[in-house]
């Protein structure tokens, strides 16, 4: 019993950081502030999947997250140097009000769902499935049961076998949708240098700003 | 770890952390911080995935751990997202000079 009251409060702890980090994600005013808390609400959420058992999946939280998106907001912040005062004025001001009731609503209609649904296997409520299937092998155990303590005990090589065999068809198109997107990327964001077409165009967009795209400088 | 924390309490974890994505999507004016919440709000999804499928009887031919896989993909899908949006964040701010999104108003009537 000792041991389940450590871990709410340890639960308690990581998601009440989590949603404070959150929270300094979407309030502060400075971007670089909301990425750093954008950072700890990721790590946070790494600690979940660590009390959720699933400790690979924490590992590629933190190295795909921490590391490299992270990273990519923090270079794109560095590149738009906010020229008008974006910082200043973070939050639009007409819709703060109605923008927060959305959310609240939102928050609401999940809570309400999450305390009345039925569970998929028809019995009882989510709330009251406080158990989860236990790692610890028993003899009258499923076998899906010992199937998932196996594959939870060595995570990374059944992912890989997963991935390999069952959901071979949705690895490869993960690697065919991020092949297309870092190229859609780069030539999204590839600068033209064609010498003639370059220096006025550029000029001319910069002094036009209030134009609409329609009336560029043909 | 312990077994008995509720799968209500990452539920509601989750549902507090998307409520809060959404409302720095429809507050936020700069267009990085916009980006920002809606990774939160895919990590709201995450947690979810991954409570039920810990807390779930798996489906039949679904596999030893189907909530963790679709996870992964979930995630890649976050940093491809990420790459292309700060692509058409860069392009825009270029154009008019500005990452504010109420700026990027060319096709309003």
């Amino acid at each position: 019993m000792g041991v389940a009251v450590v871990a709410r409060i340890l639960f308690l702890a990581i998601a009440a950081l989590g949603l404070l980090a959150a929270l300094g994600t979407v309030l502060s005013r400075n971007l670089v502030h909301a990425a750093i808390h954008l950072v700890g609400f990721f790590l946070c959420v790494a600690g979940l999947f660590v009390m959720l058992e699933a400790e690979f999946l924490a590992a590629v939280q933190v190295l795909v997250y921490v590391g490299a998106v992270a990273i990519l907001l923090m270079f794109g912040i560095m590149l738009t140097r906010n020229t008008r005062g974006d910082d200043a004025s973070s939050l639009s001001g007409p819709w703060r009000t109605p923008g927060l009731l959305a959310g609240l609503c939102v928050f609401a209609v999940l809570v309400f769902g999450i305390n009345n649904a039925v569970s998929p296997a028809g019995k009882g409520l989510w709330v009251e499935t406080t158990t989860r299937p236990a790692l610890v092998p028993r003899d009258d155990e499923p076998a899906w049961e010992s199937e998932r303590r196996r594959a939870i005990d060595d995570m990374a090589r059944v992912v890989g076998v997963e991935f390999m065999t069952r959901y071979a068809m949705a690895f490869e198109l993960a690697g065919l949708l991020l092949t297309a997107a870092l190229v859609g990327a780069v030539a999204l964001a590839h600068r033209d240098e064609h010498p003639s077409a370059s220096g006025s165009e550029d000029d001319s967009r910069e002094e036009t700003v209030e134009e609409p795209v329609g009336s560029a400088p043909s | 770890m312990a077994n008995d924390i509720p799968l209500s309490w990452f539920l509601y974890f989750a549902a507090a952390a998307f409520a809060t994505g959404l409302v720095g999507v429809l507050l936020r004016r700069n267009a990085i911080a916009v980006l920002m919440a809606i990774e939160i709000m895919l990590n709201a999804a995450n947690v979810n995935l991954v409570a039920f499928w810990r807390y779930g009887t798996p489906a039949a031919g679904s596999g030893p751990l189907p909530g963790v896989i679709i996870a992964l993909l979930v995630i890649t899908i976050a940093a491809a997202e990420v790459a292309v949006g700060l692509g058409l964040i860069l392009l825009c701010y270029r154009r008019w000079r500005a990452v504010d999104v109420d700026r990027y108003d060319s096709m309003s009537g």
